[in-house]
């Protein structure tokens, strides 16, 4: 279907325009400029942020810099979670662009895992592939994929190439027609003020009788607080890629249509603004 | 137990058994529930000691012999609800994967003297993945000022016999990742081959006309990797004396397999 098709495309080329400045508190030989840049929904930040570093490093002494990390507004960035994931469930009612601070010192190792290279980011991405498919596929898809295969899924994050990526991911998002969607779907809801990092369980995409599950049917299993009931006023927005899908939407289109590269479905639960 | 995957009621019986059996040995596990619900997480905190003194020693006593790298002369023991009446020995890890005091003149036994010591406190905690049905195994080590120990600091208690494995096999290494429940960076011991090389281990236990905690069989193959022990006590503790040999018999046979059969899958 060309619609569909474009979806995947839409969420692929997402972005978010960001400002990144340097901690005040860092050590540097002159005043520090700000640094723009527009980040990839679906990537990771210390996969793309490399331009970030040397453009900071220029005014910094080398002993100066330890591991480079991001935070907003207090909170440190998970960089193993997408982009798009950290912009929704901090950012996504305030002003653009996306006010991000970078440190280079006091790396806050009770909260962020270490990146200390991108075989870091690669081995992570990967792993979430995997899981992803244990609950669609009991891992068979994946495992029968060669090296290769799996290296071109990598490759096609890592350099933006969409039909590079596409044409393997496809394999992961095929499903028996007899059994009307995935074994389990993957993903993860994610709660900004919560103890808890994300609630990710098992759940199918249809029912005993045959009939396909809505977003709001994972909601009301999951995180019943999330739905508005009648005459009540909305508390709360589900947010997938920035955007407030229907509750209606059936669960496996989502799954298919509206999963990160990692074939997660990141689902963000705010508050809604208050004007 | 549906063939060689654990559902998550099944995980949480076996816990809850465990925990008995570990009570009774003050083995020191916990069960931490989340929200009053039946959701939770196993835990344990144990000091461990690492000689710096011996390890130095080791180094430079360094023979030519594969059969003990200089690193798994590394020795850990553990200190907890003990009063050290008599220095603590280094302990040995041999090539074949059992470990133990033995009294050959080569091997250099180092006697801990006050001072050349490191504390530390490892923290373990086992989850359940829904994704992998099976349980899966977080930990995190400090010193006691409260310092995070590094990957590279926590390679070192890993059975070197593994380490070599673990180092090749990304999918079955110790990584980082984020505690699913707590949010907080721990390292782990991933899970996707747990099925694989549980299922021969638990064949062969079930030959044995005695319910299997997939978790405790679980833990005795993957604990020791990281320096996590099961006493064989476990097993025994709860059966009548006639059998307590046998199942013993039972248990040590049952982990010896099952840690050649980890080694082997994950060497793959």
């Amino acid at each position: 279907m060309a619609d569909d098709k474009d979806v995947l495309r839409d969420v692929w080329f997402g972005r978010i325009p960001t400002c990144f400045t340097l901690n005040q508190d860092e050590v540097t030989e002159r005043e520090a400029e700000a640094y723009y840049l527009l980040l990839p929904r679906v990537s990771y930040l210390t996969l793309v942020t490399d331009k970030v570093k040397k453009h900071f490093l220029k005014v910094m002494r080398a002993e100066d810099v330890e591991e480079m990390w991001f935070e907003y507004e207090g909170t440190p960035l998970k960089w193993h979670y997408p982009i798009g994931v950290l912009f929704d469930l901090h950012a996504s009612n305030s002003v653009l662009p996306w006010s991000i601070t970078v440190h280079f010192k006091n790396f806050p190792d009770q909260d962020l895992l270490h990146c200390p290279s991108s075989s870091v980011i690669e081995a992570h991405f990967m792993s979430s592939i995997k899981e992803a498919d244990a609950l669609k596929h009991k891992s068979q898809v994946v495992n029968d994929m060669q090296k290769k295969d799996h290296k071109q899924l990598w490759m096609g994050l890592q350099n933006d190439k969409f039909d590079q990526f596409w044409a393997m991911n496809r394999k992961l998002m095929e499903y028996p027609t007899e059994e009307g969607g995935f074994r389990y779907i993957p993903f993860r809801i994610y709660q900004a003020m919560s103890d808890r990092p994300f609630i990710q369980k098992l759940f199918r995409p249809v029912s005993p009788e045959g009939n396909a599950y809505t977003l709001g049917d994972l909601l009301k299993e999951m995180y019943p607080a999330a739905i508005t009931n009648d005459g009540e006023q909305k508390r709360y927005q589900v947010v997938i890629h920035g955007i407030e899908p229907l509750l209606e939407t059936p669960l496996q289109w989502l799954s298919e249509h509206l999963s990160h590269p990692d074939n997660f479905l990141h689902i963000c639960v705010v508050p809604t603004p208050s004007d | 137990m549906s063939g060689c995957a654990l559902n998550e009621k099944e995980f949480f019986s076996c816990c809850q058994l465990l925990l008995q059996q570990s009570e009774h040995l003050r083995d020191g596990w916990s069960w931490e529930a989340v929200q009053g619900s039946e959701e939770g997480y196993l835990r344990k905190t144990v000091l461990r000691s690492v000689l710096a003194d011996c390890y130095d020693a080791q180094k430079q006593k360094e023979t030519a012999s594969d059969s003990v790298s200089p690193v798994s002369a590394h020795p850990i023991q553990e200190l907890q609800q003990q009063e050290r009446t008599q220095p603590v020995v280094a302990t040995r890890f041999h090539s074949d994967g059992i470990i133990g005091n033995d009294g050959d003149e080569d091997d250099a036994v180092c006697v801990l003297s006050e001072g050349s010591s490191h504390v530390l406190q490892y923290e373990y905690h086992i989850l359940y993945s829904c994704s992998y049905s099976a349980p899966v195994l977080y930990f995190r080590a400090f010193t006691l000022e409260g310092r995070s120990l590094t990957l590279e600091d926590v390679w070192s208690s890993v059975h070197p016999n593994f380490r070599h494995c673990l180092q090749n096999s990304p999918l079955t290494a110790i990584t980082q990742q984020e505690h699913p429940l707590l949010g907080q960076p721990f390292f782990m011991l991933h899970p996707c081959r747990t099925e694989e090389f549980m299922r021969p281990v638990l064949q062969e236990a079930q030959e044995q006309p005695r319910p299997v905690n997939y978790v405790l069989l679980w833990l005795s193959v993957v604990g020791p990797v990281v320096g996590l022990d099961v006493p064989l006590k476990y097993c025994t503790q709860l059966h009548p004396s006639s059998l307590q040999r046998s199942a013993s018999d039972l248990m040590s046979s049952t982990v010896e397999t099952g840690v050649r059969r980890f080694a082997r899958k994950t060497c793959k």
